[in-house]
């Protein structure tokens, strides 16, 4: 809300601006911008015409000699016809720029000297009107500059007003906050019209047929007006809180509601037909063209204002263009209406519409100022635009607004705050905001609030007066009282703790990306996936959630490379989204923490000291390995094979839990996804499910003691068919009882091998738990390990 | 027998001369064979003493000890003397390029800025005793909203740009109102309390948050830290003293805190809090000139808070007569630009690398 100072001055004495924004913001009024008008007219002054004689020659021009107030006139050329000797006009004086950027100098016009240039509205960036010189009022004094003379000097503040306080969207409101924050009185502006004529009732009925959406309805007219434009000082008012001058009636509506706060609408009622206004919801199909020149459908709960024939106004959201005042209009109809605030607010969004009216009807219009706003636009009507106020209002449901009151126990500011509130300081804020004590005894009070402020209902919110007019400032700080024991970490956050590290000491970076992302991302990732999408998504970017975030790591993999980072490790700790597994409906969607990682390029920095090998899987795999070590999962890796959509069939892996619970899955990137992403061959992603790890996990290590007995050492080098897999023949090593633990260390390929077959280097460490094992022992223990091998996988030992 | 005592002095000579000029480890090994060994020269002289009267023996074999000793003595120097030298001729030798950078196996990994900052400020408030919990992104109306004292139709709906759901993406089922993606932290307020049963409660949520809206100073998701603290006799005096508390240890011990009036759905009174400004202190100068990070005003607004609102309460069947609390939250980028210095909040989305390197 844009508050001039200037306008406000009017109804309350006003501090310096820097403060009074300091206690507007204390007082939950925040000023959030202070602009300060009538900047940029240095140099121009009110000037009177001493005369005025044709240009010797030029037809057009004018040579005038102007007194600027030093007694000394002055020459100067014009090229305007609308004054008279004697007027006040603005001379911009040898030197100045004005607001166009034009820079007056001393010139010679057409042979004539000039010394200056006397100025038009629109020179002075004032109006738009470049008709004629600005004739300045007539009480001006030579030589004042322009923007005192024209009270342009205004300081504007944008105060940021909180959807609950509808009450100060306005001056007066405004008004009334400063005074009760200032302890001075507020001074109202008059309200009450002169009438005449015969009664209002008798040139128009009001019929309300939806009462739970209009609680009132009250109407004045004013006929004979002379429609034209508002006078300067109005259309300057206007101007400066951000509303376009239109003409004077329809201005003086919206002056008043900026005044007051209050919407009011005006219609020609000549243009209403039968002379009847009724209020009700629209028909079904019914049509309104709108005064923003938009033909709307209405729907059946909309309110609207029509007359006997058809429609004429979304009630406190828009006027229709059928009965807009005009420049013909004589006879003019004011509306001033309390409306239901749900009511305006969903017509106002099922329209796409956002009016000052609907700005303050859905927050909660003052019903007490229904009248008083109808009598101050229907005095300044006739004030600026002529006319007679007809006598009488016409008030369908002609009632007192509401009163709501609301109980205070004079403790309970003390039980809420921490701050005892003395009972006379209690009575003294709520008095200054207008809240009026209805009785008392030794345990409360009850109040009764005042119409305007809507927010206020139950004794909470008497204790938020108290605070906001006390400041924040006078409570004390204390620490609450620790009623709870100190609660442990929870798992899951110790695994997620423990995940990170894991990751991060394998060089991973973790990265934070949006949850929704375009459906492409998904269906090539998955094909056939179907997502929870948005109703509302910025854009086609955004516009479903993810079911897995390797795809966002892939795009952040992919924009990185563009930056010329072809070696990235990431990581993203988040949710993955899915449909309701089942009828469970709270909470509405599957959410499934995992923990992704991607891998592309090299293993190692760019150095002198490490090879420029490109990741392969088993980078990947290592990297996972040391998740499920710090998380003291016993866990199991098979070939995935097509089972997951999105890996290279031939380098893909399923994480198994020793139970055999899914964990999730590693490899290259299918080819498929690499294209659709723009990513090389041989990017390496993993995902795991948070909660199956955490359900798998051993967070508190067991103890085994470390083994007081020697332990004997042997190699073994087996030659497998290609197909037979490491941990096949790990596994089969330690069938051997004495195996306390056996190492690959060596996968060789190649001469003087057969091809399809590979050797693999066993370190094997025997161990007995309850004797020194001798070396025939081993031996034996070595030997049936051979033999086992031969027989299970057709292994030959490796001579 | 004088004859002998000489043999061993110039035997001891003869060691010296050339134990001095022995050149390395294996000549001193010679020369104890020479000198001392079994057959060596000692053990000659020593032979030589059967033909002396016994009563001289004892004379020549104290000589014969003294000498042995002088000559282990002599090799044992010489070796300790030639090691040292070959230690010296070791340690001066070229050094090697420490200048060369250092092996990396794997790059250096590293969390997120926002991570880094929300682990801070959770970590204040779990030294405070607050438990860490958390909620759905993808929510009802009913806790994101309607629970949190924001009904239909009601202006503060337009506070917060709502993502809603496609329900007909949400699977089988019959609807319980609006699908959202959470506007905010605090409908874990209301699953907290829920799911604790009764007060006492003191918890602290943070999470990922959605809103609509897109340029430097939004994001369309966020990450923000919500706390509540429900018991008898909690007073906004504790809120204060809780949130000074957190304000000096998040941004250090002179960090001043003020409270104004203002506007959350879901607290009553309610409060934005400003802390003084990290960068210029509170003073809005900075080196001299206007402070741009406060814009002059020594403060930055960086919470909501308030005391619960009684509907909050009634809502999840806690008693308003008789428990009382306060909520507060904030926005964790927020945070996170005034600590680093960030001025643009969509770099925290965009993952470059050359960003999030840096932290």
């Amino acid at each position: 809300m844009r508050i001039s100072l200037q306008w406000l001055s009017e109804y309350v004495d006003l501090p310096a601006p820097e403060e009074l924004a300091r206690r507007l913001t204390a007082v939950g009024l925040e000023v959030e911008a202070v602009e300060r008008t009538g900047q940029g007219l240095d140099g121009v002054v009110a000037a009177r015409i001493l005369s005025s004689v044709k240009h010797p020659d030029a037809e057009k021009l004018s040579v005038t000699s102007v007194d600027r107030g030093d007694g000394r006139p002055l020459q100067v050329v014009c090229g305007a016809r609308n004054y008279q000797v004697g007027d006040l006009v603005p001379l911009a004086t040898v030197g100045t720029t004005l607001p166009g950027g034009t820079r007056i100098s001393k010139a010679k016009l057409r042979g004539v000297e000039s010394f200056g240039m006397l100025c038009s509205a629109r020179e002075l960036g004032l109006s738009e009107d470049a008709s004629g010189l600005l004739i300045l009022p007539p009480d001006a004094v030579p030589g004042t500059p322009i923007a005192t003379a024209l009270k342009l000097d205004d300081v504007l503040f944008e105060v940021n007003v909180t959807p609950n306080r509808p009450d100060a969207l306005s001056h007066l409101g405004i008004a009334r906050e400063v005074a009760a924050a200032t302890g001075t009185p507020l001074k109202r502006p008059a309200a009450a019209p002169r009438e005449g004529g015969p009664p209002a009732a008798e040139a128009v009925k009001v019929r309300i047929e939806a009462p739970e959406k209009c609680a009132r309805y009250a109407a004045r007219v004013v006929e004979g007006v002379t429609i034209g434009p508002s006078p300067l000082w109005l259309q300057r008012r206007l101007e400066r809180c951000g509303i376009r001058a239109i003409s004077n009636v329809v201005d003086v509506t919206n002056l008043v509601l900026l005044e007051l706060g209050h919407p009011l609408h005006a219609f020609d009622l000549d243009k209403v037909a039968g002379a009847e206004i009724v209020v009700r919801a629209a028909r079904p199909g019914e049509r309104m063209t709108t005064l923003d020149g938009k033909e709307r459908v209405l729907d059946p709960d909309d309110l609207v204002i029509a007359d006997r024939d058809r429609s004429s106004a979304l009630a406190g959201v828009m006027g229709g263009g059928d009965s807009e005042i005009s420049a013909g209009t004589r006879r003019v109809l004011v509306e001033s209406a309390w409306f239901q605030p749900a009511t305006v607010r969903r017509t106002a969004k099922r329209h796409g519409l956002h009016t000052e009216a609907s700005h303050r009807f859905e927050r909660g219009a003052d019903p007490g100022m229904v009248t008083a706003a109808l009598d101050r636009c229907a005095a300044l009507i006739a004030e600026l635009a002529g006319g007679t106020v007809r006598p009488g209002v016409v008030d369908a449901q002609a009632r007192p607004a509401p009163r709501t009151t609301v109980r205070l126990r004079w403790k309970r500011p003390g039980q809420l705050l921490g701050l005892e509130v003395a009972a006379g300081d209690i009575r003294r804020i709520l008095g200054g905001l207008g809240f009026t004590e209805r009785d008392s005894d030794g345990e409360g009070a009850t109040w009764e609030v005042p119409s305007w402020r809507v927010d206020v209902t139950i004794e909470e919110d008497l204790v938020e007066e108290l605070t906001r007019t006390l400041g924040y400032q006078v409570i004390p700080e204390t620490l609450p009282r620790l009623a709870l024991d100190t609660p442990a970490i929870a798992p899951r956050l110790e695994a997620q703790a423990r995940t990170r590290v894991a990751l991060e000491g394998h060089g991973f970076r973790e990265v934070v990306s949006y949850a929704f992302v375009p459906p492409q991302d998904l269906e090539a990732f998955e094909p056939g996936v179907k997502p929870v999408a948005l109703k509302n998504p910025i854009s086609a970017e955004l516009a479903v959630m993810r079911t897995s975030v390797v795809p966002s790591l892939l795009r952040t993999a992919a924009f990185n490379r563009r930056q010329g980072r072809d070696t990235s490790r990431l990581y993203e700790l988040a949710s993955a989204f899915w449909p309701r597994a089942g009828a469970d409906r709270d909470p509405p969607a599957v959410e499934r923490p995992v923990v992704a990682a991607v891998l592309t390029g090299r293993r190692s920095p760019l150095s002198w000291a490490t090879t420029g090998e490109p990741s392969d899987f088993h980078d990947l795999k290592g990297a996972v390995e040391s998740v499920l070590a710090a998380l003291g999962v016993e866990a199991v890796f098979e070939q995935a094979g097509r089972a997951v959509a999105w890996l290279h069939p031939r380098a893909a892996a399923l994480v198994r839990s020793s139970d055999g619970a899914r964990l999730g899955a590693l490899g290259e990137i299918h080819p498929r996804v690499a294209l659709a992403f723009d990513l090389p061959r041989g990017v390496l992603a993993c995902e795991l499910d948070a909660a199956a790890l955490l359900a798998a996990s051993r967070l508190v290590p067991g103890y085994r003691p470390i083994p007081r007995l020697p332990a004997v050492l042997r190699d073994l080098a087996v030659v497998v068919d290609e197909p037979v897999a490491a941990a096949a023949v790990t596994a089969l090593v330690r069938e051997e009882p004495l195996v306390e633990e056996v190492t690959l260390f060596d996968v060789y390929r190649g001469a003087p091998l057969a091809g399809g077959r590979k050797s693999l280097a066993l370190a094997i460490r025997y161990r007995a738990s309850d004797r020194t094992l001798t070396d025939a022992e081993a031996d034996a223990a070595h030997a049936r390990i051979v033999e086992r091998l031969t027989r299970a996988v057709g292994a030959q030992l490796r001579a | 027998m004088a004859d002998l005592l000489g043999q061993l002095e110039s035997l001891a000579m003869g060691a010296r001369e050339a134990s001095a000029s022995a050149a390395d480890e294996r000549a001193l090994e010679e020369l104890r064979v020479r000198f001392l060994g079994k057959k060596g020269e000692l053990s000659a002289v020593l032979r030589g003493m059967g033909a002396l009267p016994a009563g001289e023996r004892p004379r020549v074999g104290e000589v014969a000890n003294r000498v042995r000793d002088q000559v282990e003595a002599l090799l044992a120097a010489r070796k300790a003397s030639l090691a040292g030298a070959a230690l010296e001729a070791e340690l001066s030798g070229p050094a090697l390029d420490v200048t060369l950078p250092g092996r990396h196996l794997a790059p250096r990994g590293g969390r997120h800025p926002v991570t880094q900052v929300r682990e801070a400020i959770v970590g204040v408030f779990q030294r405070l005793g607050y438990e860490v919990t958390d909620g759905p992104e993808i929510e009802l109306d009913w806790y994101n909203f309607e629970a949190l004292n924001i009904p239909a139709d009601h202006p503060a709906r337009d506070m917060q740009d709502t993502f809603y759901v496609d329900e007909a993406t949400l699977g089988p089922g019959e609807q319980k109102g609006d699908v959202v993606l959470r506007t905010h932290t605090s409908p874990v307020q209301i699953r907290a309390m829920l799911r604790a049963g009764k007060p006492p409660i003191r918890v602290i949520c943070p999470g990922r948050v959605y809103r609509s809206d897109y340029d430097m100073t939004h994001s369309p998701m966020f990450h923000q830290v919500e706390g509540l603290c429900v018991d008898e006799g909690i007073t906004f005096a504790d809120l204060k003293g809780t949130l000074a508390a957190f304000a000096r240890a998040f941004f250090g011990p002179g960090t001043r805190t003020r409270f104004r009036p203002s506007y959350f759905p879901f607290v009553e009174p309610g409060a934005e809090v400003d802390v003084s400004c990290t960068i210029c202190g509170g003073t809005g100068k900075k080196d001299g000139k206007r402070c741009g990070t406060c814009k002059e005003t020594g403060w930055l607004e960086v919470l909501g808070a308030g005391m619960v609102h009684p509907r909050l309460l009634a809502n999840v069947g806690y008693d308003p007569a008789r428990h009382t609390g306060f909520a507060f939250g904030m926005g964790v980028e927020r945070m996170a630009m005034l600590r680093f210095g960030i001025d643009d909040l969509r770099l925290f989305f965009e993952n470059d690398l050359r960003f999030l390197e840096q932290f």
